[in-house]
């Protein structure tokens, strides 16, 4: 459960206008669907009124001339049939109005998404991005077809029925309208006291849950120290209070919602029969009049009754809506480019007294300076936590960095364009995530205009082709989520193919730590090296044999650069290298 | 409907409040035919021109006293059958947590934390809907729709009621047929949201590689084409749902059409009124829900007969530990002897433990060390009697610990699991777990030994900080000396630290070891460890591997054997070093 601070009247009114001022680009459609829905009402007041007429006329009179009764009888069917295909019609178009908006919501959260900092994904559990994206506008949605449009029906509706009653007879009319404060009131009221209700309900069902599932996970805690009937206690009080919340909830709901508003419509019936029983004293009565307004207040109850039953769906979708606009606000963005029209040409890459923090207050890399010449191999080695990571995060831009530069082709990297980091720059992940799909998507990614060939010749670069071929259905295998069937090892080849394939300038490796089978690792090895030639590397070596061959080794040790040279020369200099070396290859001295 | 069999037991615990809550809905459905017929009586005295005062006075007081009698009523048969619906969602919540409470761990390896959650959420709400709207809406559909074609048939007129009545079958195959065209496509919905849902997830955690390749643009793409397929499903759904309305208007028009067209025929013929006209298009109004409200019925009660068979299974699953008859209730102390010949994990054909004995003296301390999977928790979890289906025997104090209450030996072993789980209370709550009733200075007394107290007091709210998943985020080493104060607590017999020291630097470990000598003169300690610095103290060492003790002896007797002990020793020296940076 987010934690979730308090909403107010103003906030939850500005969700609300923001959430609104999605429909304006839907000016048409809605126009179309009003005209429709006008329609519809229409015909809702006019086939009473026609039956009042054959009352009145008719009826009560005891005369049947065939001409007007066919076509009172006409009249009454075509407004019947019309009034079905229009409404379904009317119903239909808001609904996909309010379908197309929520697209348009989920668009723009997804959109913003991609270009937040990868900083704001470090503090947001992935979980409750995703919850942002769908759950919650899945709620505003709900709103918008249920309580939105309820709304404006029900609106239409009412006044129409105003309109037909004015026509039929102004006083009668004029005193009905003392309904509307009565209504409104109780909406207000239940409103008021509902909304604070529901929402302790909530929160204590959220407590509720959390307590559960807080338990289930530490059960193995709560057994070994015998501590099960204190927290059956805890537990039983919070269900408890829980269920004293729900109690109240039925109350008021008992109170207020469907009782109520039957009993104002008693009240209704009580004034429209003391009316024309008062009126009938001195002047005839019309029955057809009393027909066709005690059908009009029966019409404009119920669309009350379902609103009113339909508040907490508002108010949850106002709670998620603030969620997602907060999302929307979110100031976390990708670091900036200068998007000036320069290219990477040589690869040459370059830091120059770099420090930087993820919290701005523990420095995680201190004044790093290296130079990778183009073609050169720079390895990054030190155990968890010495900032090789976060080398690679400022040189990829995932983070921005506020002290020194890095250089790539003598330019700062903050010149060029994205587009141009990208494409240069091929980034080979620890653990290779796969996407759904099939292997050839995986390594295609989203390039429509590669070629099958191309994505072969990438596989069979990386020798990923081997194991590729032995599946039953080759570069069309299906991958499921995360890639699970595959083997660590198999999932890094796809991920070497897929950077392959787009045949970057240079190359950063975050090498895998995770069990290789041995035939696989040497398919991993023989590639790296066919990867690496012709390209500026730049390398995370877990294993130190894959990285002897390097041009330049740099320790880092607490975010500092505390040894550097190649193999050979650090093993000379039996420092920290030299006693990582011996450790990998369980030598003891 | 057998679902309402099945919770008979609850129906019969809570009879007099169904029963009177039925016959409240009876008496309200029974009411609720006066208005119509009211407004018939004064319409016809209108028509005819004969209404006096006292005429109109006496109906509209019958009128608002019915109106007022089904408010009150309505009020409180909701408090009755809703009152009792979350009542039932509340016991069978409380009996669910109870048996989650019983249920050992292999329970909670078969079955994921998000399961159970959904059986006391999703599965209880759909039981609680069946015990309060699904026993609404049978009575009340089938009272109204009786009794409102009852008061049409007798009141008015049974030959206009049949005529009449003829379209309302339609609207019910109408409606029915338009629900099972709802749930598949509702379903086709469901499964598009699902794949949005999906890819959101994806597209999340692999937001690295996407912007690796700068395809952010191109994900956004296929993220539209996703919420397009969401919307299409949804217009799919939108077609039929918006079918339901102009459906009911229809058919309700046709019966109006009729009423109006047989009625009057009736009415010249002088077999009926005009205010029977009146107030029967009045009571066609009343006989819309109860046609709608059966469909809805199935619905419930299907979701909760499946729901309450999920919830009845779970509750039938038996707890596999349980104690003996006779069980001895004394708290265990003295020697351990553990002599293990076989035991596998259910579902795991390899041996986890073979061969494995050996005993531990009251006061002793012994270290077990091995990689992952040699078996070191296993041995720990059957000390803690997480299993019983192992070859050979454990005793403790010279009786076997399958011969204790299950509880009594809890009380006497104070366990540091690797997973230092902390609950989302307060630091103080979290260490006097065992112990709520501890004093403050007990807890400060356990933290000082588990060398965590200074950190405590650098907290903002020092022993009152909250912790665990929605409190203050700790470092793993942090949690570890809490749990190692909270196993404290307890003053345990036998105190078992599961590579619980893992997380701290070397100078906190050898600091908290030393105390621990101090302090448990003459009780005894089980470390198991990666690291053998935590370890190389103990009385007595063994060395697992694949199961098996590979080596046993004391840290200079295993030194000086120069095997396996000696060179994971020294391997972890250079690490230590290496970790420091080089220098020693």
């Amino acid at each position: 459960m987010d934690k979730q601070k308090e909403l107010t009247e103003k906030d939850q009114w500005l969700v609300l206008k923001r959430l609104l001022s999605y429909l304006r680009p839907h000016k048409k459609p809605l126009l179309v669907a009003t005209a429709l829905l006008v329609l519809t009402v229409l015909g809702d007041v006019l086939g009473p009124l026609l039956i009042k007429v054959f009352i009145d006329d008719y009826l009560t009179p005891g005369t049947f001339p065939t001409g007007p009764i066919v076509g009172l009888a006409l009249g009454y069917v075509f407004i019947q049939v019309s009034n079905v295909i229009l409404s379904y019609f009317q119903m239909l178009k808001f609904q996909t109005v309010a379908l197309v908006i929520i697209q348009q919501l989920r668009i723009d959260v997804f959109t913003k998404v991609q270009h937040l900092g990868m900083r704001y994904f470090d503090k947001t559990p992935a979980g409750s991005v995703v919850s942002r994206v769908t759950n919650d506008t899945e709620a505003i949605k709900d709103m918008f077809i249920t309580v939105l449009i309820g709304f404006i029906q029900s609106t239409f509706l009412i006044v129409g029925v105003y309109i037909a009653m004015f026509f039929l007879n102004v006083r009668l009319a004029l005193i009905t309208l003392l309904l509307l404060p009565i209504l409104l009131w109780i909406i207000y009221i239940y409103r008021k006291y509902s909304s604070v209700f529901y929402q302790d309900l909530r929160e204590r069902l959220g407590q509720l849950n959390a307590k559960l599932s807080e338990s289930v996970q530490g059960m193995g805690m709560i057994q070994a120290f015998s501590q099960e009937s204190r927290l059956q206690d805890e537990f039983n009080d919070i269900n408890d209070k829980h269920w004293e919340a729900g109690k109240r909830n039925i109350k008021i709901d008992g109170l207020l919602l469907r009782p109520a508003i039957d009993l104002v419509y008693a009240l209704a019936l009580i004034m429209l029969l003391s009316y024309f029983g008062i009126t009938s004293f001195d002047n005839v009565v019309e029955v057809g009049v009393i027909y066709a307004f005690v059908t009009y207040v029966d019409r404009f109850f119920e669309p009350i009754n379902q609103l009113m039953q339909q508040l907490s769906i508002f108010q949850q979708a106002i709670v998620a809506g603030s969620r997602v606009f907060a999302l929307l606000d979110e100031k976390e963005i990708v670091p900036h480019q200068l998007d000036e029209p320069k290219k990477i040409v040589d690869g040459k890459i370059e830091f120059r007294n770099v420090t930087f923090s993820y919290d701005g207050k523990n420095d995680v890399l201190k004044n790093i300076s290296f130079t990778a010449e183009p073609g050169q191999t720079v390895a990054l080695v030190g155990h968890t936590g010495s900032g090789k990571s976060s080398i690679i995060n400022l040189l990829m831009r995932f983070y921005e960095y506020s002290e020194g530069e890095i250089l790539i082709d003598g330019i700062s990297v903050k010149t060029y364009a994205i587009e141009e980091l990208r494409k240069k720059m091929g980034l080979v992940l620890q653990d290779p995530f796969l996407f759904y799909g099939t292997i050839a998507s995986n390594i295609r990614l989203y390039n429509e205009h590669m070629t099958d060939r191309e994505i072969r010749a990438a596989a069979e670069f990386v020798q990923a082709d081997r194991f590729i071929h032995a599946l039953p259905e080759g570069y069309s295998q299906p991958v499921t989520e995360r890639g699970s069937t595959f083997s660590s090892g198999q999932r890094q080849l796809v991920a070497f193919a897929r950077t392959m394939a787009v045949d970057p300038k240079i190359l950063v490796l975050d090498e895998a730590t995770a069990n290789i089978d041995t035939e696989t690792e040497v398919a991993i090895q023989t590639s790296l090296e066919r990867m690496r030639k012709g390209r500026t590397t730049i390398a995370i070596a877990h294993r130190l044999s894959t990285i002897q061959d390097a041009d330049l080794i740099l320790v880092l040790h607490h975010g500092e650069i505390v040894e550097r040279g190649s193999h050979q020369q650090l093993l000379k200099q039996r420092g920290l290298y030299h006693k990582m070396y011996l450790l990998q290859n369980g030598i003891v001295e | 409907m057998r679902v309402f069999w099945e919770l008979g037991w609850f129906f019969k615990e809570r009879r007099k409040h169904y029963a009177l809550g039925i016959f409240l809905l009876l008496l309200v459905a029974l009411i609720g035919v006066l208005p119509p017929r009211i407004i018939g009586f004064v319409v016809d005295e209108i028509s005819r021109g004969t209404l006096t005062p006292a005429f109109l006075i006496k109906w509209l007081s019958i009128l608002a006293a019915a109106a007022l009698v089904m408010y009150v009523l309505r009020y409180i048969w909701r408090l009755l059958i809703f009152g009792s619906s979350i009542l039932l969602a509340r016991n069978l919540r409380k009996q669910l947590f109870h048996h989650f409470t019983r249920m050992s761990p292999a329970f909670y390896q078969r079955r994921r934390v998000g399961d159970l959650m959904a059986h006391a959420t999703n599965d209880l709400q759909a039981v609680q809907q069946t015990a309060g709207a699904g026993v609404l809406t049978l009575v009340d559909s089938l009272a109204t729709g009786g009794f409102v074609i009852a008061a049409m048939a007798l009141t008015i007129s049974w030959e206009l009621t049949l005529i009449v009545l003829l379209p309302m079958p339609i609207l019910a195959y109408l409606t029915n047929y338009y629900g099972k065209m709802m749930h598949d496509r509702f379903h086709g919905a469901q499964l598009a949201f699902s794949g949005l849902n999906d890819k959101t997830q994806e597209s999340i955690s692999g937001m690295k590689v996407i912007k690796t390749f700068g395809q952010e643009t191109e994900d956004v793409a296929d993220f539209v084409k996703k919420t397009k397929k969401v919307v299409d499903e949804n217009i799919r759904v939108a077609r039929v749902d918006s079918l339901f309305d102009p459906t009911i208007s229809a058919v309700i028009g046709v019966c109006y059409f009729l009423t109006i067209g047989f009625g009057s025929y009736f009415v010249v013929n002088g077999d009926m009124t005009i205010g029977d006209l009146v107030a029967f298009t009045a009571y066609l109004g009343l006989l819309v829900w109860p046609m709608l409200a059966f469909g809805w019925l199935f619905n419930i009660v299907e979701r909760g007969r499946a729901s309450y068979d999920r919830i009845r299974v779970l509750l039938a699953e038996p707890a596999d530990i349980d104690d003996r008859k006779d069980a001895l209730d004394v708290r265990p102390a003295g020697d351990i002897v553990f002599s293990i010949n076989k035991f596998q994990f259910t579902g795991d054909d390899r041996a986890a433990l073979k061969d494995v004995h050996f005993e531990l003296k009251q006061g002793q301390t012994l270290g077990i060390a091995g990689k992952t999977g040699s078996g070191k928790s296993a041995i720990l979890r059957l000390l803690l009697r997480e299993f019983e289906n192992y070859q050979g025997d454990i005793t403790f104090g010279g009786k076997s610990i399958n011969d204790y209450k299950k509880q009594r030996l809890r009380e006497a072993i104070g366990y540091v699991p690797q997973d230092h789980f902390l609950f989302s209370t307060t630091v103080a709550g979290n260490i006097a777990f065992a112990r709520p009733e501890a004093t403050m200075e007990e807890v400060v007394e356990a933290a000082k030994l588990a060398h965590i107290h200074e950190d405590i007091l650098n907290f903002a709210d020092g022993y009152d900080t909250v912790v665990g998943e929605r409190g203050v985020s700790l470092s793993g080493g942090q949690k570890q000396r809490i749990s190692i104060a909270r196993a404290l607590m307890m003053r345990p017999e036998l105190l078992i630290l599961d590579d619980s020291l893992s997380a701290v630097d070397a100078k906190t470990e050898e600091a908290i070891l030393a105390s621990l000598k101090q302090t448990r003169i003459g009780e005894t300690t089980i470390i198991t460890s990666h690291r053998l610095s935590a370890i190389q103290h103990a009385h007595k060492i063994i060395v697992l591997e694949e199961g098996s003790i590979v080596e046993i002896g004391s840290h200079e007797e295993l030194m000086n054997k120069k095997g396996r002990y000696y060179e994971m020793y020294e391997l972890q020296q250079l690490e230590a070093l290496v970790e420091q940076g080089g220098e020693a």
